[in-house]
Parts: C-alpha cells; sequence; structure tokens
C-alpha cells in the first residue's frame, strides 16, 4: 500500500485547494449573506430566514434520499410531523428541557426513517411514493385522533426555547447554525462512497450492485439520517410556529419539501438548498400569487422535470458548460496497470458447471460449462440471442439459474447476489454502458471503489479523520485507472458529455477500481473505432500479463481472435465449439452458423 | 343497515375500481404509472357539475362533452408529462411529470371552480334510498366499463394491439404495432374511463377539487392489491375496498377507517408487492 | 358562477386603494392608524373569512369617510391566510415587524389563531378577535387578546339549553367531521351534554369526503336519537346529512353549527324542505323574533348597506363582528389620541357597555372575553332573509 501511494501520482495540493475554494464559495456567500441578515432586516425576516433554515434542515437530509438516491419518498413531512409533535409532548407535558428533547426527537427520526427506508427496498418507485403519500396523511389523521397526547384539532405548544433563542433573531441563530451544518454534513456524503453508491443506485443500479454496493444498508442508513433531520427539523418548526395543531401540516408544505429537492436538483447540495429558499421566499415576495404558489411549484416541478432534469444546479454549473477538447482521442497507458491491481497472483477460476437460465418458457442457457482461468483470455462469441450476455448476468449473480452453479476457486457463489460478486473478485462492463451521468467521470470510477471503504456513515457525515484519508486514497486510485485507461484529462468532466466510446472506457476504469482477479466485458468493442479497438486489445493483453482472468464477450471477430487464449461459441444457449482461436477460425461448424464466411 | 352499507361500499368500490383500471390502461400501454387517474376522477365531477349543472346541457350531452374532455385531458397527460420521459423508463421521471400535472390541474380547479364542494345535478330522478340511482350508477359505470373493455379486447383490432402491448411492448413495436398512436389512444380511454368514474358517482362525492387527491389514492389501492395491469383483480379489490372502508367507517368511524384502509394496503403491498391476484414484473438488465 | 378566489382578492385589493386615493388628503397631519387583517380568503374554510371581510372594509371605509380615527386615516393592511398556520405566522410576522401595524383584527381559522396569538403576546400587539377557542382568551397570559365573539363552550352551552331545557330532548347523536374543530367540537360536545344530564346515545366523526353518511345516521335512529348535533363546517358533509335524514324518512331535528344555515350547504341540498327542521346555533342581534322583526341597529344597518354589499352570500353575523373589531379598535385610539400599542391595550382593557352591532362589549384587565352568553340563541335555518334568521320555536 505504501509502494503503491508512491507510485500514484498524489492530487496535487494546490489544485485540489482550488478546487475546494470553487466549490466553497457559494456556501460561503450564502453564509455572509445569513449571518449579515440581522444588521440589516427587521423581526420578519428572521422568521422566513428561520423557516428556510428549518425546512431546510429536513430537505437537506431528504435530499440524500431523493436527490442522491432516487427514491421517491413524497411524503416526508409525516416524519417531520412526527418530530413536531413529540418535541411538543416532551418538553409541555413531561416538562423536558427543549436541548435535551433533541435526542429523543433524532431517535425516533432515526428509527422512523430506517423503517420507511426498509419499505423503499421492497416497494418499486410509484407503490413508494403512494405508501409515503399515504402515510403522511394518516399520521395527520392520527395527530387529530389521539387527543389526550396530541390535543386534537386544538394541538398543543410548540417547545419554547429559553433566552436568548426566544426571540425571532435568537431562534435565527440558533437554526442557522444548524442548517450550516446540514449543508456540511451532506455535502461530506455526497463526496463519499455513500453518496456516489446513491447515485449508482438511482441512474444504474446494476452496476452498484455488481461494484459490490449493498443497497439495503445504504438506503437504510440514508432514510435514517433522513429521518432524523425531520424530526429535528419538526422540533424546531414547532418551536417557530409556537403552537402546531394537525393543519399546520399542509399538503402544500409536502410538495415543498419535496419539490425544492427536485427544482434544485437530483445529486447536488447546493441546488436543493437554493431551491428550499427559493420556494420559502416565493409566496412572501409575490404575494399576489400567493393562491398559486402550490400550481406554480407544479409547473416549476413539470418543466424541470422535462427541459431541466439537472434542475438549478444545472443552470448554474458553468464549469460543465465549457466545451470539451474536440477530436480527443482515447490513449489508455497500459504501464499504470500494475499499481492498480493486487501483486499476489492466484490461480483461481471461474468455473460455470451444468449452467441453465429460463425465461419462462424460454431457455436461454442449457447446460452450460466454462472455465475462466486466471491470466486467460476467454472468448464467448455467438450470434445474437445465443445466451451470452444472459451466461455473463448469471455469472454476475443478476438471474438466478435454473440449474448448475457458478464458483471462483471451487468456491460457489450464491446464486442470483449480484452484489457478493466484487467480494470474489469479479468485476463487468456492461452491453450499454451503467454509469451515473449527471457525476463526474472521476466519481463514476470512484463507484467501483465502494467495497474499500472502512469508513462508517457516521464518521462520513462528520468528516472524520479515516474517511478523510480514504477518500484521498480512492481518488488518488481513481485517477490511475483513469490515466490507464486513457481518461485522465477528463476526469472532473461529467459522464454523459462523454462520447459512447470513451464510456466504454470508463467502465473499465470503474471495474479496475476493485481491483479485480476477474473481468467480464460485456461487448466492450461494440461502437469503438478501429485505432480504439486496437488500443482496448492491448489493454486487455496486459491484464491478462498482470494474471487477471478476463471474459470477453464480443461481436469483434478481429479481436476475439487477436487477444482470446480460448474461444466458446455459443448457439441456443448451448456450447457449440470451444478452443484456440486458430482452432475456432477453420471451424466449419463456427463459420456457418457464426463467423458467416 | 346492512343494505345501505352494501350499497354505497359496492357505489365507491365501484369508483375505485374504474379509477383503478384508468391506471392499468395507463400502464399497460407505457409501463408507467400515472398520478393523472384521480384528476380525471375528479374531473369528471366538476366538468359534469359545469356542463349539465351550469350550462344546462342535456344529460346525455353532458356525458359526452365530459368525457370528450377527460379524454383530452388524458392525450395532454400522454404528450406533455408521459411521452418526453419514457426513453428514460429506469428513471422513473414519470412519477414526478404526472405529479406535477395532476396537482397543477387540481390546484386550477380548486382556483377557478371553487374550494367548496358544488351540487352534482340528479340524472335521472326517482326513487331514494338503497336503490337510488347515485349507488347504482358507478356500479352501471363499471360493468359498462367491462363489457366495453371485453369487446373491445376481444372483438377489434385495436383491442388487440392493446393486449399485444400490454403482454410485451418491445415484442410489439418490433411487430410494427404504432405504439405512439396506440399509447395516446390508451391514455385518452384511461382518462375518459376515469371521467366517467367521477360522473357517475358525481352525486355521492358532489363536485369537489379535492377528488382528486382521494381518488388518486383510493384508486392506486385496487391496482396494488389485484396486481399491476391486472383488471380482474382491481375490479375485485376496489369493490371490497369499497365495502371494507364503509364497513369500517361505520364500525370504528372516520380516522380510524383511513387508518384500516392505510394498515391494509401497507401490508399487501408489503408482504405481496405484485399483489394478491398477480401483476407482471420487469426485466432490469 | 361563485365567486372565484381571484376576483375576490382582486377587488378587494381595488376597493382598498380606491378608498386609499380617494381619502389622503384629508389626513395629511396625522400618521395612518394601521389595522392589520389576516384573514382567510381563499381556500377550503374561506367562506367566513369573506364575511368577516365585508364588514371590516365597510368599517374602514364608513370611518374614513367620516374622518377616520380620532383624525388618524385608518389603513387596513390585508393579507391572505389560505387557513395555514404557517403563512399566518409569516404573515403576523411581517404585520408586526415590517407594516408596524398598531393593532391586528383577526385571524379567522382557529388553527391560525392557536400559532399566532402568542406571537402578537410577545410583541404586545393589540389583537381583537372573534376565535372561539376558550384557551385563546387568557388575559395573563394574553394581556393584549380580547374576543368579541362568543367562546365555542358559549355555542355548546346555547345549544344543550335549548335542547335539553327549552324543547326536552333527552337522547341526542353527536356528529363532527374530522378535522381538528370537529373531532374537539363533538368531544366537548358529548362531555357537555353528559354534565347536564343529557344521554349521548351515538357520536362519531366523520370525513367530509365521505360519499355516504346512511350507516350513521340509521344507528343513531336506532339508537333512539332524538336530536342530531353537528359540529362541522364541512358544507358537503353538512348537507348530507340533512339529505340522508330526508332519504331515511326521518324527521329528527339537526341542531349545530351556524354554516349549516348558509347558501353554500343550501345549493347542495337535495330540496328545500330539507332544511325543515335544521336549527343552527344563532345570535340575538342578528336574528329575527317572533314578530320577525330584528333588533333596530342591525336593521338599519342593513337598511344602509342594502345594494352595496352581497348579503345574500353572506353570513351576517360574521359581517357585523366585523364591523364591531374595527369599530372597537378606531374608538380606542379616537378617546386616547394615540395610535400607540399600549395605549390601544390599556383602552381596551376599560371598554364598558360598547355599543356594537353583534354585542355589547365589555372587558376589565381580568377578563377579556367580552360577550355575553344569554345572546346566543338557536335559529332555524329555513328562515333565512337578508343573511339573517329567525329564532328556532320554543323560546318563551
Amino acid at each position: 500500500m505504501a509502494a503503491l501511494d508512491e507510485e500514484l501520482p498524489a492530487v496535487s495540493g494546490a489544485s485540489s485547494r482550488g478546487r475546494t475554494w470553487r466549490t466553497a464559495a457559494p456556501y460561503l456567500l450564502l453564509l455572509a449573506v445569513a449571518l449579515a441578515l440581522p444588521l440589516f432586516a427587521n423581526d420578519y425576516w428572521a422568521v422566513i430566514a428561520s423557516r428556510a433554515a428549518v425546512y431546510w434542515i429536513c430537505v437537506a437530509g431528504l435530499n440524500l434520499a431523493v436527490g442522491f438516491g432516487g427514491q421517491l419518498a413524497v411524503g416526508w413531512l409525516a416524519l417531520l410531523t412526527i418530530g413536531a409533535y413529540a418535541a411538543s409532548i416532551l418538553v409541555g407535558r413531561a416538562g423536558m428541557d427543549p436541548f435535551l428533547t433533541f435526542l429523543p426527537v433524532a431517535a425516533i427520526g432515526v428509527v422512523g426513517g430506517a423503517l420507511i427506508g426498509a419499505t423503499a427496498l421492497r416497494l418499486s418507485l410509484f407503490y413508494f411514493a403512494m405508501l409515503t403519500l399515504g402515510f403522511s396523511t394518516i399520521v395527520t389523521q392520527i395527530a387529530l385522533a389521539w387527543q389526550s397526547l396530541t390535543g386534537g384539532g386544538i394541538g398543543l405548544p410548540g417547545p419554547a426555547m429559553p433566552a436568548p433563542f426566544n426571540t425571532p433573531w435568537g431562534f435565527y441563530l440558533f437554526c442557522l447554525p444548524l442548517g450550516a451544518l446540514c449543508v456540511w454534513m451532506t455535502l461530506n456524503v455526497a463526496a463519499s462512497r455513500f453518496g456516489r453508491a446513491l447515485l449508482a443506485i438511482r441512474d444504474a443500479e446494476v452496476a452498484a450492485e455488481a461494484s459490490g454496493i449493498r443497497k439495503p444498508a445504504v438506503i437504510v442508513t440514508v432514510f435514517a439520517f433522513a429521518g432524523l433531520t425531520a424530526t429535528v427539523s419538526g422540533q424546531l418548526f414547532a418551536t417557530l410556529q409556537s403552537y402546531i395543531t394537525p393543519d399546520a401540516f399542509t399538503f402544500d408544505l409536502t410538495v415543498l419539501l419535496f419539490v425544492a429537492i427536485l427544482i434544485g436538483g437530483r445529486g447536488s447540495v447546493l441546488g436543493p438548498l437554493l431551491g428550499t429558499i427559493l420556494l420559502t421566499l416565493l409566496p412572501e415576495v409575490a404575494s399576489p400569487l400567493v393562491m398559486w404558489a402550490p400550481f406554480l411549484y407544479a409547473f416549476l416541478l413539470l418543466v424541470i422535470v422535462l427541459a431541466v432534469p439537472g434542475g438549478i444546479a444545472e443552470l448554474i454549473d458553468f464549469k460543465n458548460r465549457k466545451p470539451l477538447k474536440s477530436g480527443r482521442l482515447i490513449l489508455p497507458v497500459p504501464e499504470r496497470l500494475p499499481a492498480l491491481l493486487d501483486a499476489a497472483r492466484s490461480d483461481a477460476a471461474i468455473g460455470v458447471s451444468g449452467l441453465s437460465v429460463s425465461f419462462g418458457a424460454v431457455r436461454a442457457v442449457v447446460d452450460l460449462d466454462l472455465t475462466v482461468p486466471a491470466g486467460q483470455v476467454t472468448g464467448l462469441i455467438g450470434p445474437n440471442g445465443s445466451g451470452k450476455t444472459t451466461t455473463l448476468n448469471a455469472i454476475s449473480g443478476y438471474y438466478v439459474p435454473a440449474g448448475g452453479w457458478v464458483a471462483v476457486g471451487g468456491h460457489r457463489l450464491a446464486p442470483g447476489v449480484s452484489s457478493s460478486r466484487a467480494a470474489a473478485g469479479i468485476a463487468r462492463t456492461f452491453q450499454t454502458p451503467r454509469l451515473v451521468g449527471e457525476a463526474s467521470v472521476i466519481d463514476n470510477a470512484m463507484i467501483g471503489g465502494s467495497t474499500a471503504g472502512r469508513a462508517s456513515f457516521v464518521e462520513t457525515l462528520l468528516a472524520l479523520p479515516r474517511h478523510g484519508r480514504e477518500e484521498a486514497h480512492l481518488r488518488a486510485r481513481a485517477l490511475a485507472a483513469l490515466d490507464a485507461v486513457g481518461l485522465a484529462d477528463l476526469a472532473e468532466a461529467r459522464c454523459d458529455r462523454l462520447q459512447h466510446s470513451e464510456q466504454r472506457f470508463l467502465e473499465i476504469a470503474r471495474a479496475l477500481m476493485m481491483r479485480p482477479r476477474f473481468l467480464l466485458l460485456d461487448e466492450p468493442a461494440a461502437g469503438l473505432a478501429v485505432g480504439e479497438i486496437l488500443r482496448l486489445g492491448a489493454l486487455i493483453k496486459e491484464l491478462r500479463r498482470l494474471g487477471v482472468g478476463v471474459l470477453l464477450v464480443e461481436h469483434h471477430a478481429d479481436l476475439v481472435l487477436d487477444v482470446c487464449d480460448q474461444v466458446n461459441v455459443l448457439n441456443f444457449g448451448r456450447l457449440l465449439a470451444g478452443g484456440t482461436p486458430d482452432a475456432i477460425r477453420q471451424s466449419e461448424e463456427v463459420r456457418s452458423a457464426y463467423l458467416g464466411a | 343497515m346492512l343494505g345501505a352499507i352494501v350499497a354505497s361500499g359496492l357505489a365507491m368500490g365501484a369508483v375505485y375500481a374504474l379509477v383503478g383500471i384508468a391506471y392499468n390502461v395507463m400502464f399497460n400501454a407505457s409501463r408507467a404509472m400515472s398520478f393523472t387517474a384521480g384528476t380525471v376522477g375528479m374531473m369528471g365531477g366538476v366538468l359534469g357539475a359545469l356542463f349539465i349543472g351550469r350550462f344546462g346541457l342535456p344529460v346525455p350531452l353532458g356525458l359526452a362533452a365530459t368525457l370528450a374532455a377527460c379524454g383530452l385531458f388524458g392525450v395532454v397527460t400522454e404528450i406533455v408529462a408521459v411521452r418526453p420521459v419514457l426513453k428514460s423508463l429506469d428513471q422513473h421521471l414519470y412519477v414526478l411529470s404526472t405529479l406535477a400535472l395532476a396537482l397543477m390541474a387540481t390546484q386550477f380547479t380548486a382556483i377557478e371552480w371553487s374550494t367548496e364542494p358544488q351540487p352534482f345535478p340528479r340524472l335521472l330522478g326517482g326513487v331514494g334510498g338503497v336503490l337510488d340511482e347515485k349507488f347504482w350508477l358507478p356500479l352501471a359505470a363499471c360493468a359498462a366499463t367491462i363489457a366495453g373493455l371485453e369487446y373491445l379486447h376481444h372483438y377489434t383490432l385495436v383491442g388487440r394491439a392493446f393486449l399485444a402491448i400490454a403482454e410485451d411492448n418491445y415484442a410489439a413495436r418490433a411487430l410494427g404495432l404504432p405504439e405512439r398512436n396506440l399509447r395516446i389512444a390508451a391514455f385518452a380511454l384511461a382518462s375518459a374511463i376515469g371521467g366517467l368514474a367521477g360522473f357517475a358517482a358525481g352525486e355521492l362525492l358532489l363536485a369537489y377539487f379535492a377528488n382528486a387527491q382521494l381518488l388518486a389514492f383510493y384508486g392506486f389501492v385496487p391496482v396494488a392489491l389485484g396486481g399491476i395491469g391486472n383488471n380482474r383483480g382491481t375490479i375485485v379489490a376496489g369493490l371490497l375496498l369499497g365495502l371494507l372502508q364503509q364497513a369500517a367507517n361505520f364500525i370504528v368511524g372516520g380516522v380510524f377507517a383511513s387508518v384500516a384502509v392505510f394498515v391494509v394496503f401497507a401490508a399487501v403491498i408489503l408482504i405481496a408487492p405484485q399483489g394478491l391476484l398477480g401483476g407482471q414484473r420487469a426485466r432490469r438488465v | 358562477m361563485q365567486p372565484t378566489r381571484r376576483s375576490v382578492v382582486l377587488s378587494s385589493a381595488a376597493a382598498l386603494a380606491a378608498g386609499a386615493a380617494g381619502l389622503r388628503p384629508s389626513f395629511a397631519a396625522a400618521e395612518p392608524f394601521k389595522i392589520g387583517w389576516p384573514v382567510t380568503l381563499t381556500g377550503p374554510g374561506s367562506a367566513p373569512g369573506l364575511s368577516f371581510d365585508l364588514g371590516v372594509r365597510y368599517a374602514v371605509d364608513r370611518l374614513n369617510a367620516k374622518g377616520g380615527a380620532g383624525g388618524h386615516r385608518i389603513e387596513l393592511v390585508t393579507r391572505d391566510t389560505q387557513g395555514d398556520p404557517t403563512k399566518a405566522v409569516n404573515i403576523v410576522q411581517e404585520l408586526i415587524s415590517s407594516e408596524k401595524v398598531s393593532a391586528i383584527f383577526g385571524p379567522t381559522n382557529s388553527g391560525e389563531a392557536l400559532a399566532i396569538t402568542p406571537i402578537m403576546a410577545r410583541f404586545g400587539v393589540p389583537n381583537v378577535h372573534a376565535g372561539t377557542i376558550d384557551s385563546l382568551i387568557d388575559p395573563v397570559k394574553y394581556p393584549n387578546a380580547f374576543r368579541i365573539a362568543p367562546a365555542g363552550k358559549q355555542w355548546d352551552a346555547a345549544l344543550r339549553h335549548y335542547v335539553l331545557a327549552v324543547r326536552k330532548w333527552k337522547k341526542v347523536g353527536i356528529l363532527g367531521d374530522t378535522t381538528g374543530y370537529g373531532t374537539t367540537a363533538v368531544s366537548d360536545s358529548v362531555a357537555g351534554f353528559k354534565k347536564d344530564g343529557g344521554e349521548v346515545v351515538y357520536s362519531a366523526t366523520i370525513d367530509q369526503t365521505q360519499a355516504d353518511v346512511t350507516p350513521q345516521l340509521l344507528s343513531m335512529r336506532k339508537a333512539g336519537a332524538e336530536a342530531i348535533v353537528v359540529w362541522s363546517v364541512s358544507s358537503g358533509l353538512e348537507a348530507r346529512i340533512m339529505n340522508t335524514r330526508a332519504q331515511l324518512g326521518w324527521d329528527s331535528p339537526i341542531l349545530g353549527h351556524p354554516t349549516m344555515g348558509s347558501n353554500d350547504v343550501r345549493k347542495l341540498l337535495d330540496k328545500p324542505s330539507n332544511f325543515d327542521k335544521v336549527y343552527v346555533v344563532g345570535f340575538r342581534s342578528c336574528t329575527r323574533d317572533a314578530s320577525g322583526k330584528l333588533p333596530a341597529r342591525t336593521q338599519a344597518f342593513i337598511d344602509e348597506v342594502r345594494g352595496k354589499m352581497d348579503l345574500k352570500r353572506a353570513i351576517l353575523f360574521l359581517v357585523l363582528i366585523g364591523v364591531d373589531g374595527i369599530d372597537l379598535l378606531a374608538k380606542a385610539v379616537a378617546e386616547t389620541g394615540s395610535t400607540s400599542r399600549k395605549a390601544i391595550i390599556d383602552y381596551l382593557n376599560t371598554v364598558k357597555d360598547f355599543p356594537g352591532l353583534f354585542g355589547t362589549y365589555s372587558f376589565s384587565p381580568t377578563d377579556h372575553d367580552g360577550y355575553q352568553t344569554t345572546e346566543v340563541v338557536m335559529c332555524a335555518a329555513d328562515s333565512l332573509k337578508d343573511g339573517a334568521l329567525a329564532q328556532a320555536p320554543g323560546y318563551d
């Protein structure tokens, strides 16, 4: 590891600091305005600004689940409501200290958020959206009905804060640091393996699984955090309102919390922050429009979804407006590969035995035996629909085979558990690149390094040293991987601005981040220019030399015959022939069935 | 007593089932769920009251105008909120775009129509009590819709094309079916069905903007229970939901009835996300 | 067409602008007396706010035409809260800190009132309102707040008095909607009837959206209810109860909230006769007596505004309270010659028998409930004329 660090180009201090400053500038500007506000504004603006801060605290956590993770928790107001009532009851009825109350209130949020997150794992997005919407209605109804506890329709007083936080500005100065803390914490998460895992789950779920990301753990953790910020924000909301009744938790507020994130931009922290401020402010400055406000929110949402999926964040992302250099070449540097892979060789092979996969009545793969030895390139060819990709997917654990098994070094892999493959040393690329379009190239590469992370979510939230060390190391490795596949110059570009061929190489870089012992490539040469195919071939050969077992599914006969040690030909899901490239080239059967020559 | 619960339960159940069918018809043609299913239910009531109650159109004409307007809204839904986001179906952006459109239509109604429930005209008059038209009209609408859909699916080319697309839209496109036109037709049809639900239930639910949210949720419950895309399951589940809800209203009262329905809904979708009667599952890789 | 939310807001804004522009010159000397008026003008539950607003604007215009409040032109700062307590909190802070109003009349919705009453108290802004929730008046906690309308318990007491003492019905069924108001009013009412020796044979809360209330009414009839008490502001639910009662061929009286007598309910009825035996909470000042006459002051008001104010859509007693609220605040400024918040509160604490249109009000430093209970009576819903109802039968 130490040797590795020396070999890798350290992210240069100056450029890294420059990037940090550029990223921090808008937040510092907002903070400066927020701090200066008491100097020139009256109490009314203290209330509005506090409200924005309180809503933001709820949005901040939710943003990780909705904006980053793509989980459509529409009715998150439910947890804010629960937090508001819990705090009011604890302070008002049980006489608890309002500061201490934050602890049980936060705990309720963690538990509630985690429970809701667990349901998200079982449900499709629309079902989940409906469930959360229904839940938020039910919570209000229960607050109405449970009169002995909640005061029913008469409600109960919110927790009053002691001096000096009992004036509008005092309370604001209590909320502001909490809001700023949420910005900082969610930025930490965003730029961590958790943030990247969420993006991958949102936009490229199968790639997330192939990278070893365990969706349940990530989603439940993030929802627990979102629950925490929601209930804490609920307590602040109750204090701000001074008195809560069920009708304070309006449907408009449900919409506001959710839409602020989408207007702000998915996968951004700054965007939803600005979105929250905007939606809190809008009805105040445009009072004639006030009754149209919900209509306008909805309209904005529609426009954003259709026209600017990246939201405000995309509109203010000037960095990615600059055109990328045209006529750029992908020039891999195979010499970089040794530093990226484990030095220790292993002779284990992937063994596929008697594999059968069926879709309903269709038998896609029938009784297939296949070996992918270390340090060799194994080709898998065949006509369309012959079962090549299905085989790859079964090895990767996306399908549960009807028969047979997949083993590495004699140990059978759990069928259908795709997230376990990374640990077995199997990495892969996809026929259609599965990348996070809105994330940077280097972030996409770093998704591949998810399993290497040890820092816990809490360490990440608080940017404790271990998290920082891991991130710096991962980043350096990702740069090296990008360098190896010839994309280092594009590291900071948005991934969806890349050409198709560049995205294919990026998938390889992501796979390399896993220090794979086996690499499954699904038509990596499709759409590549001739020169690029040659360079891809060189890369594959170097991987073989370093002991990686490569399984290559490919239509490009030239590439296959050039790099493979062993070629297997599939037809109608069965092994038609197998042998060295030369033998396959000679085979009449193969020529007639597939090569067509 | 039992008669009253059964009558209103079946009537509400029929409305939920029809809204559920609207969800299904849209889903089968596009693989997208649309929040506007509830909106058209609300529009059926409001437009019926507008055309017949305010403008004084005769009932058949008012019904035709209502269904046409709802159908048109369906076309708009397809063009504005569904088609643009279909290419990235796995990002599920339709959830947001249809939610946005549904909220816009509901808010517009609230502002331009009224935020208070408005009367819906008597359509036929006649007996009151358990056999009153307000109870059997939704059931009749539901029966007519089932018969109409059966006829469509079994005896017309368009209907068979719908079935083909519902079965496998990739294959259907490969067969050269005009997928886009069929989708527009399906959205128009679904929205007209939702409009019919709201119209038939006008006397029960009144012409009220807030019915949109109510129907969007309670219309979805039978879809989730019966299995997505499965009309038979939806109808059975819808009628059961209506009965359960009315019985709960009576036995445990307002708030707890909503809680009871929600708990049943949550339990079912968590235990059997594909619905009790089986729905469709999409392939991922 | 119904008045849409937009047309209402625009027209009130226009009226305000016109009033201000036409009258400005005569008040050049004194600073204006700013009254904040947070009110639910749009959204569900805006009907009461619209009625209040008619009276408020009428009073402001009339006072300004006569020289304002002690030479101070009255400037009304109207804000639509949309029935949303979060908006109300923002708005009341704006009125206090940005608009620097001297006094606030309102709000008109109980959820909003609960939220903003402590805020107004914190800033010592004189507040006159017509909220029905008991806890809104507390001279120790809220020394700035004064009520000029009956509290909810007074409505409940008057209704109970009519049912149990006047008509001698013993068995009642009590219904409410599932809003904050409905659930609370039902449980209060159940407790009240039990305390006064009535028998509550059935009680339930019903969701406003519930399409059919036959089961509830049937069980209530089965339980032997002689009277149906309804606490709701949902016109849809109220009309459904009346229609269902008729369909069941049942003739038990329905008694309850004043909105039951409103036009919103009337137009949802299957037939006009469904209003038979519906008695709503009313007030002597806007109730015709046995001879069909209104109190003279009220009649004079109606005659004066005839043609200028559309009382058909309004709820008369709310209009009158609106007028009284402004008159009372203007009187405070006129008497003390000051628009300072403290001076107004000090004056209000000394008000004795202020003759308003709706009622006669008296306050003391320890009693901020200015309205007399005996003035609440039950009225017959089917007797609406000029926005006023006739007293229900059976009173002496």
